[in-house]
């Protein structure tokens, strides 16, 4: 995939976001008015009303999976979502919009994660850092409703220990297809293809999930975790719908300080060309999720193991080593 | 008309049109912009005819960063550029016309096919007579049709479940307000007369679902650009009723009622109308694609079935067709005698579309035509994978099988699903593969026998791969320049012909003697070959060369004259890249059900056939 923006990083961008919790079960009002200024964890909405999940027989393959209702995993669903609790921004910046369904559009400047695959509602928490057993930092209180950030792959016993917990959501680098699989009760292809998210949310685990590198067990690489790092604590609002066909696919989007906004900085453009200098990910192949910079472009084609002759790159790998790979196997990232 | 191209420097500003003929333009590019990648050939005047000059590749750059196709039709023009020396763009735009240095072109055309399907509901009184009309109806276009029948239709043809109380029909109604909102389909085709049971209930039920589905997009602040389009082929004494109760809501177009075979045609014209309007115009960039050339874009699928006509009857055979690209695979065939049957299933391909493979046959079927074990979750993996980044190509061996075992998998499909009466006698006397992973086969032996797997011809047939992937782009092409498509064809793009394949079939004890096979080249060599029933034996015969062929099967097995039957050539049979190919293994093919016989039977054929 090429990242919406580009890259998978952006840190500074306007963004315009709709705050909606997602799904078709919720009735809200707005606590604000267009025009106004709103803080990340100011409340804008409040859930007025929310329709149970009904227990639909099994329908064809073209409609929605039956819903579980009351055995969904996790016996939290709805302690965020219960009638009458509000909604925060997510976002630093002013409201231009009131919707018909009684969502907020907000405009603001936001730094922005991009994530491969996805699932889930749109939240709004507190980004959280996750410490592994035994690390030299000690882990800090996670409050319920924060947004995790796990900095590598996740397990099924993780993602169950999230949602038993009360987090909003997490952001980790990658877990296997059958772990995911075994959590949301879902096939994933399914959920790829789906051309309506929000149609799935009510389905689903109330667990928000971006995987930044995707299927497996790839790490995160060091300047996502340094971005997190960097803005922990900081609440900011997470989206995990994914939609290959409809190009909809997961962010988690940081909401500048004042001060940052105020900074008169130059972002550059995104460039998404494959040049020297590029820094790139191989997204595919033996050294998938491995990330360097193009140090050489081949004019020739080049041959490779399967036989398949193609335009390639020489790439720089961040443990100095150098690989060649063919170019449709290299997003560009940064 | 006038095209908005960059006049070449020290070129006086006039229309370009005026210039010149399309019949006469000495150099034409043309764009074939698919799901994933998007091709570009240069054609030229060599001699006096037309021939290929280059060829480029890029990705297509039609989602976002890029949201403008024409950057990547730009992208593939620059490696044209860069093979031949020739300046063709300039500032973003396409020079023209061609100059004295061979700078510039003359002509623009352009096929599309991303954008995705058309996705049309099929509503009201639908039998399953009227749902397999429809299908056939678009079964030329990339279209998906849904059936969503009327909960009046289906309460009074019942359904086995039980009654339609009144929480079941209130339920029936719920669901498929869903599958509107799942399907977010580009129109409604209406269906049925009102001579069952239910009346006119089904029309009027098919309206208001209709109704309710855009209410129900308003109500969730879903903009329209335009109201939904609504071809009506019911009964003629409702329409009116139907434009009154749909007005405001949706766009009506009244076409002939779906009753045969005989209304196909105009169902057809107007569900293609549609497609050009809502899907390929909606492709961005396609207005600045529209600017460059005289002719509006073509269907990538209509382009195909064009050259396959073409090709039947310029020919006077039966020619198959086979593309199975990134979201869609089509298999057309087009006889002798003008008929054609056109398989296109815009479900499945090898690209985004490949989850669909897996969910429709299942792991097992695919695994079956690999030589080494493999896990379901190595598998599903993989096809995660290629959902998510469908431009890779594979660099390991282990991966260019797995997607040619989903290449094999998609045509079968592809086949099952659009057989109908006359696919299942069509004998082809000619396969030809082209796009994708068939076109990019590292070795033509495996092109080949993924094709003997997929289509499985019996008696002899020819096969021919368009490297090249000109086939699907010379349709484009001959909407303007005629010629110029008839003669690339025939110099440029049949000319990997991978050879004949002669295929016995019949009772086929295994390990016993099939047939004899003597050859004679046209330099008075002979040859005999013995063929064992379960083998694959590859003949020498070169492209180039000729030979004539005489078979002589055993007494259980027909090699198209009847079963023990001799049979001699008439005419020498061409070789080619491969040879001559006896496939010997039965049919239908039976693999192994032990997983060690199966895998080493299949990397001897791989090592016989040269994949």
């Amino acid at each position: 995939m090429s990242y919406p923006l580009g890259w998978s990083l952006t840190t500074r961008i306007g963004v315009r976001r709709e705050r909606w919790p997602g799904g078709y079960d919720l009735k809200c009002e707005p606590l604000v008015s267009a025009g106004a200024l709103v803080e990340p964890s100011q409340p804008v909405m409040r859930i007025l009303q929310i329709e149970r999940p009904r227990l639909l027989p099994d329908v064809p393959r073209l409609s929605l999976p039956a819903s579980i209702g009351p055995t969904l995993p996790g016996a939290v669903s709805g302690t965020l979502r219960e009638r009458g609790s509000t909604i925060a921004a997510g976002l630093r910046g002013r409201v231009i919009a009131i919707t018909r369904r009684g969502s907020v559009v907000i405009e603001g400047l936001a730094a922005i994660v991009a994530g491969t695959v996805g699932v889930g509602r749109q939240v709004a928490g507190p980004l959280t850092i996750w410490q592994a057993p035994g690390s030299t930092e000690g882990q800090l209180y996670i409050p319920p409703g924060a947004l995790l950030v796990v900095p590598g792959p996740l397990n099924l016993n993780m993602l169950r220990q999230a949602l038993y917990s009360g987090i909003a959501g997490v952001v980790a680098s990658s877990i296997s297809s059958r772990d995911l699989e075994a959590f949301l009760r879902t096939d994933l292809i399914d959920l790829l293809n789906c051309a309506n998210p929000e149609l799935l949310l009510g389905t689903l685990p109330p667990l928000t999930i971006l995987l930044t590198e995707g299927l497996g067990t790839v790490a995160m690489p060091v300047r996502t975790i340094n971005l997190l790092n960097k803005y922990r604590g900081v609440t900011a609002l997470l989206s995990g719908a994914t939609s290959l066909s409809a190009q909809i696919y997961p962010e988690l989007v940081i909401p500048l300080s004042e001060a940052e906004m105020r900074e008169r900085v130059s972002t550059p453009e995104p460039e998404v060309e494959l040049q020297r200098g590029a820094l790139v990910r191989v997204c595919s192949g033996n050294y998938e999720g491995a990330v360097g910079k193009i140090d050489y472009l081949f004019s020739h084609q080049q041959l490779f193991p399967s036989g398949v002759r193609a335009r390639a790159a020489r790439i720089q790998l961040e443990d100095g080593s150098l690989l060649i790979v063919p170019l449709p196997v290299l997003e560009r990232i940064g | 008309m006038y095209m908005q191209t960059e006049s070449s420097p020290g070129e006086m500003q006039q229309n370009p049109a005026s210039r010149y003929e399309p019949e006469t333009a000495r150099a034409i590019l043309v764009a074939d912009c698919g799901t994933v990648v998007t091709k570009v050939s240069l054609l030229g005047l060599v001699e006096g005819q037309y021939r290929l000059m280059a060829r480029g590749e890029a990705p297509t750059t039609a989602a976002a960063p890029h949201k403008d196709i024409t950057r990547g039709i730009i992208q593939a023009i620059e490696e044209i550029e860069r093979i031949t020396g020739h300046r063709l763009v300039a500032r973003g735009r396409i020079l023209s016309p061609q100059q004295m240095s061979g700078d510039g072109v003359d002509l623009f055309v352009t096929a599309i096919s991303a954008g995705g399907p058309i996705r049309l509901v099929v509503l009201g009184a639908v039998t399953p007579q009227l749902a397999e009309l429809s299908a056939q109806a678009v079964s030329g276009l990339y279209a998906e049709t849904h059936v969503i029948p009327s909960p009046a239709f289906s309460s009074v043809h019942g359904s086995g479940q039980g009654p339609w109380t009144p929480d079941r029909v209130k339920l029936e109604w719920e669901r498929q307000l869903q599958s509107m909102r799942e399907l977010q389909p580009h129109a409604a085709l209406i269906v049925g007369l009102a001579d069952s049971p239910a009346g006119a209930t089904p029309l009027q039920e098919a309206c208001q679902l209709v109704i309710n589905a855009m209410q129900d997009q308003k109500k969730l602040g879903v903009a329209r650009e335009r109201l939904l389009p609504v071809l009506y082929a019911g009964a003629p004494q409702y329409v009116e009723a139907v434009r009154r109760m749909l007005h405001g809501h949706a766009d009506v177009t009244r076409v002939e009622t779906l009753v045969s075979q005989k209304q196909l045609g105009p169902v057809s014209m107007a569900a293609t109308a549609l497609y050009e309007r809502d899907v390929i115009q909606q492709v961005p960039g396609y207005e600045q694609v529209r600017a460059w050339s005289p002719a509006a874009p073509v269907g990538a699928a209509g382009s195909l079935s064009s050259l396959v006509r073409f090709l039947a009857q310029h020919y006077t055979m039966n020619v198959t067709a086979v593309d199975v690209g990134a979201s869609t695979t089509s298999v057309m065939m087009g006889g002798e005698r003008g008929e054609f049957i056109p398989m296109v299933n815009a479900g499945i391909g090898i690209g985004p579309n490949i989850g669909a493979i897996l969910q429709q046959v299942g792991v097992q079927r695919v695994a079956r035509w690999l030589p080494f074990t493999i896990s379901e979750e190595e598998l599903k993996q993989y096809v995660m994978n290629r959902m998510m980044h469908p431009q890779v190509v594979p660099t390991s061996l282990r991966d260019l099988q797995i997607a040619q075992a989903f290449a094999r998998e998609a045509i079968i499909l592809t086949v099952e699903t659009g057989a109908h009466a006359q696919s299942g006698q069509f004998s082809a006397d000619l396969i030809l593969a082209t796009v994708g992973v068939l076109a990019h086969a590292p070795k033509y032996g495996q092109a080949m026998l993924l094709l003997l797997d997929a289509l499985q011809p019996r008696g002899v047939t020819s096969m021919v791969l368009d490297r090249t992937m000109l086939i699907s782009q010379l349709g484009a092409v001959a909407t303007v320049a005629p010629v110029a498509a008839v003669q690339v064809n025939e110099n440029d793009a049949v000319m990997h012909r991978l050879g004949t394949c002669v295929v016995p079939f019949g009772d086929l004890p295994a390990g016993q003697h099939a047939l004899k096979v003597d050859v004679e080249y046209s330099n008075g060599r002979k040859i005999s070959v013995d063929v064992m029933s379960g083998s694959i034996e590859v003949i020498p015969l070169q492209i180039n060369e000729q030979a004539l062929l005489s078979l002589y099967p055993a007494p259980t097995v027909d090699v198209g004259l009847g079963p023990g039957e001799r049979a001699r050539a008439a005419e020498e049979i061409d070789g080619g890249l491969v040879g001559l190919v006896i496939d010997a293994r039965g049919r239908p093919l039976a693999l192994a059900q032990d997983d060690a016989e199966r895998q080493a039977r299949l990397l001897q054929w791989m090592q016989v056939i040269g994949a």
